[in-house]
């Protein structure tokens, strides 16, 4: 139906112009500023910068860190999300909060927890110094403290589409003989695919790009307990602005793609919603 | 106020939703527009209210041309068929809204306003609920309550989108009655959309059959009923049975039954002959004219009057209704063979398809 | 289900519980001197004020920016819509540098604010420019679906009732949106408040001037200070905690008055 009732033309063109505006200082300049910086020097340091042997490392701990966490935040994330919209049980509300709450700790506290936890100045930490086990300033602390920020993330996506969708589907499926396995994987899985890749795709984006939490527990040691957002801030300390740059202009191409696959995702779900709504005779 | 429509065009993309349009609608009626969905009742309702604008043809208001006029300057109460109502303010404040926003020099004060929406509420029986949001609302206080709202700004037309529409069965049959000694009271000019033929030729002093775009009759309930000008007005108020004939000489022939025509007309083989259900009769012996033969295939008696299905020998399913009393002198069975006749029928040209 | 729990306990609950043991510990004494001295009231103030001076201007150009991405078409829409996550996909290092060096002084903006005085990096309001990257999704992402849902025809009914455009905004749009957007507003000031990575960049982290909490609290753990990095890290959660369950109630206070239908 047309707008009859809408913002004169100078209206409409001044808030657009304004948002492109906020958004341009905001969102686009640092995003142009951060390949300008990477390519400064040409491209040939571009490259050197790239495959400085700590830089590599770095690059190689950040993707440890992201295919140990992912996974086990994706298989928590269903479990989780499962039992909230399949179940009723006492204390649900607990623990949709407990599953929220990472996201409002600070970086720096969660960081800080498994440091209170495991450091040299707490009975456990002492107990893992005898037994010559180092978590803190080494590489599994980075995997908890990274694990502890993304922990929301798929059940979060997750929680609201199984509820939405309801049980109706599994139940038929059991009662035409489906066992759970197959009724997970050929009815569930498939209903929540891309909401699940959704939450996955945010959760690696953030194992990959955390920052203030790792920072406390990874104790910077060049080449072995630097991940890329350190490693970055090491360079930039050190004013090695182009290389600097030269890593965080991955880690703005991972967001990138992250960003294109989420408006893929979404493309994709809407025109999905679209057909069902037409499918099912619920004309406007 | 009246309202003059004349030559109204409206096209959606491809569609179009009204072609060359005009009506009247009197000052100080009751007025239905009745279609079914896609026929441009709606549309047309907007465009008279200014809420959609024409693409050909002008809206006169009292014979002043409204077209530049703003839907804020229109004075048109408007009732939204999902009553639009405002879920953050109270049923006091709906209905106060259109005399808070008036320029300041026109506003009324705060206790004239208070006093305005009391009697508003009072009107519509909702006076005790004033402090309620609408989420507290039953669907037909939530109606009562919009039509307040567009009468507290005094407006020299009433309109109303499928006023009933979203309302059950029980509450839709006091709501329309209620709305007709409103209008009694009121004496405001109003337009309501409907879709339900018999909301339409129950409350309304005059209804406006459209169809495609177009209006098809406009006449007093009386008359579009029983004087019915289209097939298409014939057929979508009340059931109607349609019978395939050929016309020769001054008659028509459904298969044996010759019908005697009440004018000339010429010459035919394809004709239809519509016939309203309690039209026909239902009998044992074949009549002078050669009667429909068919079988009873189904007796329904719950109600005022009997209906009963046949299907003729061409394999047509007929329906007739007869009185309670008809049908005890009759003692129909099922799968009994009778004759059909029909005491009174319309015959339209082939082409007027429907 | 039982793994998750298991999982869940031992992930956050038992991490984060450490907090609490271990601000146990203190004596009233400790906790006082370390949550109330000057340089940590300093960062306070900078930390709540900047954060809420961020929340507000992404309360004002995030409203905008949902207004526009849901009423109007125009080219691009489709690109800006994407781009608005940007900062929840992008590392906060990675944005701390580049916004360092778009608004330090020989930076693209900054070197356009020198001749007016204005020293946007290393200072407070590098602060309040990184917090408000930080926090642009929010409201944008919490206003967009109820713009969707405000219906057409309620604006049309206040269009017949004669209220002009600015009034239905006033009095009709605004309120329907109104707890919405303090919802955003409430998210994008608890995240700015944590907000680490991008800030320490641009604050250029002077103690007193430009020293936020988080890196305060970072500070101390560096200096082995863990009894005051917990006393303060405990006021920041229970500020965060206290936000989350203002959104919670007022969300819950507006799903049960505004459902119609």
């Amino acid at each position: 139906m047309a707008r009859t009732l809408n913002e004169p033309l100078w209206v409409r063109l001044l808030l657009i112009i304004t948002v492109f505006l906020f958004l341009g200082l905001f969102l686009f300049l640092p995003m142009a500023a951060v390949f300008t910086g990477a390519f400064k020097k040409g491209i040939t340091v571009y490259l050197k910068s790239l495959a400085d042997p700590e830089t590599f490392a770095a690059i190689r701990l950040t993707l440890l860190v992201a295919a140990i966490t992912v996974p086990l935040n994706t298989i928590f994330g269903i479990a989780a999300s499962w039992a909230i919209a399949r179940f009723d049980f006492y204390g649900k509300n607990i623990l949709l909060t407990l599953i929220d709450l990472p996201f409002t700790v600070s970086p720096v506290i969660s960081g800080m927890i498994f440091v209170l936890l495991f450091g040299a100045q707490s009975a456990f930490g002492a107990w893992l110094i005898a037994h010559d086990i180092k978590i803190i300033f080494a590489v599994p602390g980075i995997v908890l403290a990274t694990t502890f920020v993304t922990f929301p993330f798929v059940a979060r996506e997750l929680i609201p589409l199984m509820q939405s969708q309801g049980s109706d589907e599994e139940e038929a499926a059991l009662t035409l003989g489906a066992n759970g396995w197959q009724t997970f994987f050929r009815v569930t899985l498939p209903n929540i695919k891309w909401g699940l890749l959704y939450g996955v795709i945010l959760c690696n984006a953030r194992a990959m790009g955390e920052f203030g939490a790792v920072s406390v527990v990874s104790g910077h040691i060049r080449g072995a307990t630097n991940t890329m957002p350190l490693q970055v801030e090491i360079l930039y300390n050190e004013y090695n602005f182009a290389a600097a740059f030269a890593v965080s202009s991955l880690l703005m191409m991972l967001a990138l793609v992250t960003l294109a696959v989420k408006s893929f995702i979404e493309w994709k779900s809407k025109s999905v919603s679209i057909r069902q709504m037409f499918e099912g005779g619920e004309s406007a | 106020m009246s309202i003059e429509v004349q030559n109204i065009t409206k096209i959606f993309g491809n569609f179009t939703a009204l072609k060359d349009l005009s009506l009247h609608v009197p000052t100080g009626e009751l007025v239905a527009l009745l279609g079914p969905s896609g026929s441009g009742k709606t549309t047309l309702l907007r465009i008279i209210a200014g809420l959609e604008t024409a693409d050909a043809g002008t809206v006169l208001f009292h014979g002043e041309d409204v077209e530049n006029k703003h839907v804020r300057k229109r004075k048109v109460g408007f009732v939204f068929q999902h009553y639009a109502l405002f879920r953050h303010m109270n049923v006091f404040e709906n209905v106060a809204f259109g005399l808070r926003v008036r320029a300041r020099k026109k506003r009324p004060s705060e206790n004239e306003i208070r006093e305005r929406v009391h009697k508003l509420l009072n009107l519509v029986q909702l006076d005790r609920m004033a402090a309620r949001f609408p989420s507290q609302l039953s669907g037909g206080q939530r109606q009562r309550v919009a039509l307040a709202r567009a009468l507290a700004v005094e407006p020299k037309v009433l309109l109303l989108d499928e006023p009933f529409g979203s309302l059950d069965a029980r509450v839709r049959r006091e709501l329309r009655q209620w709305l007709r000694h409103l209008h009694d009271e009121l004496h405001i000019t109003s337009v309501f959309v409907t879709h339900d033929q018999e909301e339409a030729l129950e409350v309304a002093d005059r209804v406006v059959v459209m169809n495609e775009g177009r209006v098809e009759q406009v006449g007093t309930p009386d008359e579009v009923y029983h004087h019915p000008a289209t097939p298409f007005v014939y057929n979508f108020l009340g059931n109607v049975n349609l019978f395939h004939a050929r016309i020769e000489k001054g008659k028509a022939y459904i298969g044996e039954l010759a019908i005697d025509l009440p004018h000339a007309q010429p010459d035919s083989e394809s004709a239809m002959v519509y016939v309203r259900p309690h039209l026909l009769d239902i009998s044992r012996a074949r009549g002078e004219n050669g009667d429909l033969r068919a079988r009873v295939v189904h007796i329904n008696l719950a109600g005022s009057i009997v209906k009963v299905e046949l299907l003729s020998e061409k394999g047509d399913t007929i329906q007739v209704e007869i009185s309670q009393e008809r049908f005890s002198q009759l003692l129909l069975k099922k799968h009994e063979d009778v004759y059909v006749t029909p005491k009174e029928v319309r015959i339209f040209p082939q082409d007027y398809s429907i | 289900m039982g793994i998750s729990l298991v999982y869940l306990v031992l992930i956050v609950l038992i991490p984060l519980s450490m907090l609490f043991l271990k601000s146990a510990t203190l004596s009233w004494g400790e906790f006082f001197s370390a949550v109330f001295s000057g340089r940590t009231l300093a960062a306070y103030k900078l930390t709540f004020g900047a954060s809420f001076a961020a929340a507000l201007l992404n309360a004002i150009f995030g409203f905008l920016v949902a207004w526009v991405l849901v009423r109007y078409r125009f080219p691009g829409k489709r690109l800006v819509d994407a781009l608005v996550d940007m900062p929840f996909a992008l590392p906060t290092a990675v944005a701390g540098i580049s916004l360092t060096a778009i608004y330090s002084q020989n930076g693209w903006i900054g070197k356009l604010l020198v001749p007016f005085g204005i020293k946007a990096a290393f200072s407070p309001l590098g602060v309040v420019i990184a917090l408000t990257f930080v926090g642009l999704p929010f409201v944008v992402r919490t206003l967009e679906p109820v713009l969707t849902e405000i219906d057409q025809e309620v604006e049309e009914a206040a269009a017949s009732l004669g209220a002009n455009r600015w009034q239905t905004f006033c009095r009709v749009i605004f309120p329907a949106v109104g707890p919405a957007l303090f919802t955003g507003f409430a998210l994008a000031f608890a995240r700015a408040l944590g907000e680490y990575g991008s800030v320490v960049f641009i604050s250029g982290n002077m103690p007193f001037r430009t020293e936020i909490v988080p890196l305060l609290i970072m500070t101390k753990l560096e200096q082995y200070d863990y009894a005051g990095a917990t006393a303060i890290a405990l006021v920041m959660l229970v500020a965060a905690f206290s936000l989350l369950l203002v959104i919670n109630l007022l969300q819950a206070w507006t799903r049960k008055r505004q459902a119609l239908r």
